[in-house]
């Protein structure tokens, strides 16, 4: 027996070419960050050289001292906004993988929603932000609404995509165990759609706080949204920057959250070795 | 031809100990407005502990057959029984393995072993040896925990025989499990399989287009042909066990391919000057 399996047992994976993978992934960080440093630099140089005023275009190390300084307004808007991006993107994920169940497990369902919802999707859904408001009124209950109708759909698509993309060897092998539609959908449909879901989330949770934004520009008393709006009018430039680069920081931190539930989920159901 | 029939009717009446009926069931796709015939009528008696292979050219109705005979599609017509109570849906006495090894692609070979298990809903910690015992039968001890994408596909179908046989079933049933394997592979796989069932006795019905593999793996070779297809020839395999390689290089094992090769042709119009030998089964021995 030994023998006539040693030649498939003995190939074991030796790759040359990893020191070369370490220096490309030292790579990968070390060229973006010299590119977004190589800009500020020229864009603090030209301000400072051209004296552009500060209501055109303040420089870099003004919107930082501002930050710094003023950091506790800043924070203050900020809350609004990251929570109800956040409550936005979690109603968006919900609704997303309830419609894409039905989807996938009602055939009326699926000729009824899915046209429908690829036509949806050609509507410049921005658009009806004001009508949110009359509806919903002025409070986050509008702005949340508005970020879930914008970001769930791409949840729908990719974890449609991902359930009906299972092995349908695999789907026939639970059939043949009589297995229960429960125990393939938790052992088999579920986790081999988690890579699409990931990737419909990673989409869901910028449109979930570009939703927000927006309904803060309409209508808020508070959230970068509003300090944006509310700065610009008043040509105070500089803060209406700042607040952009704290929406950024919120932005990236909430897209941080989802990368880390991906890199917890992969542990579990990655293709890949631990 | 007239004697293969004979001979099916001859296993027929094997003694009352077998394990699975298949009494004239046929099946008819019906797809939209077309309906196409797969299996036209197939009669064939299985006894416990033997392995049969179908064998018979692509698109002959041998998966269907078998598919039919694990619950998984329904015969138009006739009817089949396993362990004395008909066939009417997948059941848990049965063992499956199909071409492509189907593993869950996140789990460990262990896990994927161990798979049934979890949807049988069986306890565990019971099976968790076994597991360990049979990974280790087919040369994967210290592979357990590698994932599938890890493993070349030879050693993948291992894992997917390992998990056909964790929750003991009475019956085996492979369709075409080693095709998409390379010849060499594909001919270890063989030797493999066969020594693995000299430890966990099993039923095995099996399907292949591979004439070779048919006549080393089995105790019958039964042929499919005809168009819609039936049975047309049931015929023993003469090697004693357990077999090795070396049975493929005797006088007998030549001789009896080249009659199963002949049936097969005659029954697809390829057949040589010399087709009216197939019948000759009995001028072997
Ligand atoms: N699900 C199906 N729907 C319609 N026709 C099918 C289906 N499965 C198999 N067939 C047809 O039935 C015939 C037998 O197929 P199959 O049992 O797969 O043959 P084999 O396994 O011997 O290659 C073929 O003509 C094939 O096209
Ligand atoms: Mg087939």
């Amino acid at each position: 027996m030994a023998a006539t399996i040693g030649t498939e047992t003995g190939a074991v994976l030796v790759n040359p070419a990893a020191r070369n993978r370490a220096a490309a992934g030292l790579r990968s960080i070390v060229l973006p960050l010299g590119l977004a440093l190589f800009v500020l630099v020229a864009w603090q140089t030209y301000v400072t050289v051209a004296n552009i005023p500060s209501v055109i275009l303040p420089s870099p190390i003004s919107i930082a001292k501002y930050i710094v300084a003023r950091y506790d307004i800043l924070l203050i808007h900020a809350i609004p906004t990251t929570v109800e991006s956040a409550v936005g993107f979690l109603l968006a994920l919900a609704l997303g993988v309830l419609l894409a169940i039905l989807i996938t497990y009602s055939e009326v369902a699926r000729e009824a929603l899915y046209p429908n919802l690829v036509f949806f999707q050609l509507i410049p859904k921005i658009a009806l932000a004001p009508l949110f408001i009359i509806w919903l009124g002025i409070g986050s209950t509008s702005r949340i609404a508005f970020s879930v109708f914008i970001a769930f759909f791409p949840v729908v698509i990719a974890t449609t995509a991902g359930f009906l993309s299972v092995d349908k060897g695999i789907l026939r092998l639970c059939r043949s165990l009589t297995a229960t539609e429960w125990q393939v959908f938790t052992s088999v449909r579920f986790p081999s759609a988690l890579p699409h879901i990931f990737s419909g989330m990673k989409i869901a949770i910028t449109l979930a706080i570009i939703g927000v934004i927006i309904g803060e520009f309409i209508t808020a008393q508070a959230g970068l949204g509003y300090l944006i709006i509310f700065a610009t009018a008043r040509a105070d430039t500089e803060v209406s920057m700042a607040a952009i680069v704290v929406l950024c920081i919120c932005g990236l931190l909430l897209y941080g959250l989802v990368a880390v539930a991906e890199m917890i989920a992969n542990r579990f159901y990655s293709a890949d070795s631990r | 031809m007239a004697t293969a029939t004979a001979r099916t009717e001859a296993a027929r009446t094997t003694p009352d100990g077998s394990l699975v009926s298949i009494r004239s069931v046929g099946k008819t796709y019906f797809t939209g407005s077309s309906a196409i015939p797969a299996v036209a009528s197939a009669s064939l008696e299985v006894a416990r502990g033997e392995f049969v292979s179908l064998l018979g050219p692509s698109g002959c109705g041998k998966s269907t057959l078998l598919m039919m005979i694990a619950g998984l599609e329904k015969p138009t017509s006739g009817a089949i029984d396993l362990l004395g109570s008909p066939v009417l849906a997948p059941r848990r006495d049965i063992g499956i393995i199909f071409q492509d090894a189907t593993l869950l692609p996140w789990k460990s070979a262990l896990e994927n072993v161990l798979f049934p298990i979890r949807i049988l809903k069986l306890p565990l910690d019971r099976y968790m040896q076994r597991a360990h015992e049979l990974l280790a039968m087919v040369g994967l001890a210290g592979f357990e925990h590698k994932k599938p994408g890890e493993l070349s596909g030879g050693m993948r179908q291992r894992v997917a025989i390992c998990r056909s046989l964790i929750h003991d079933p009475d019956i085996l049933l492979m369709d075409e499990p080693f095709s998409a394997l390379d010849a060499i592979t594909r001919d270890q796989m063989n030797v493999a399989l066969s020594e693995i069932l000299e430890t966990y006795k099993k039923t095995v019905i099996f399907v292949t287009h591979s004439i070779r593999e048919a006549a080393f793996l089995s105790d019958r070779v039964v042929v499919m042909g005809g168009r819609p297809s039936g049975i047309i020839l049931d015929m023993p395999m003469p090697f004693p066990r357990p077999r090795r390689f070396e049975v493929e290089e005797t006088v007998e094992f030549t001789q009896v391919c080249r009659e199963l090769r002949l049936t097969i042709e005659a029954a697809h119009g390829h057949a040589p000057s010399t087709h009216a030998a197939p019948a000759g089964a009995s001028v072997i021995e």
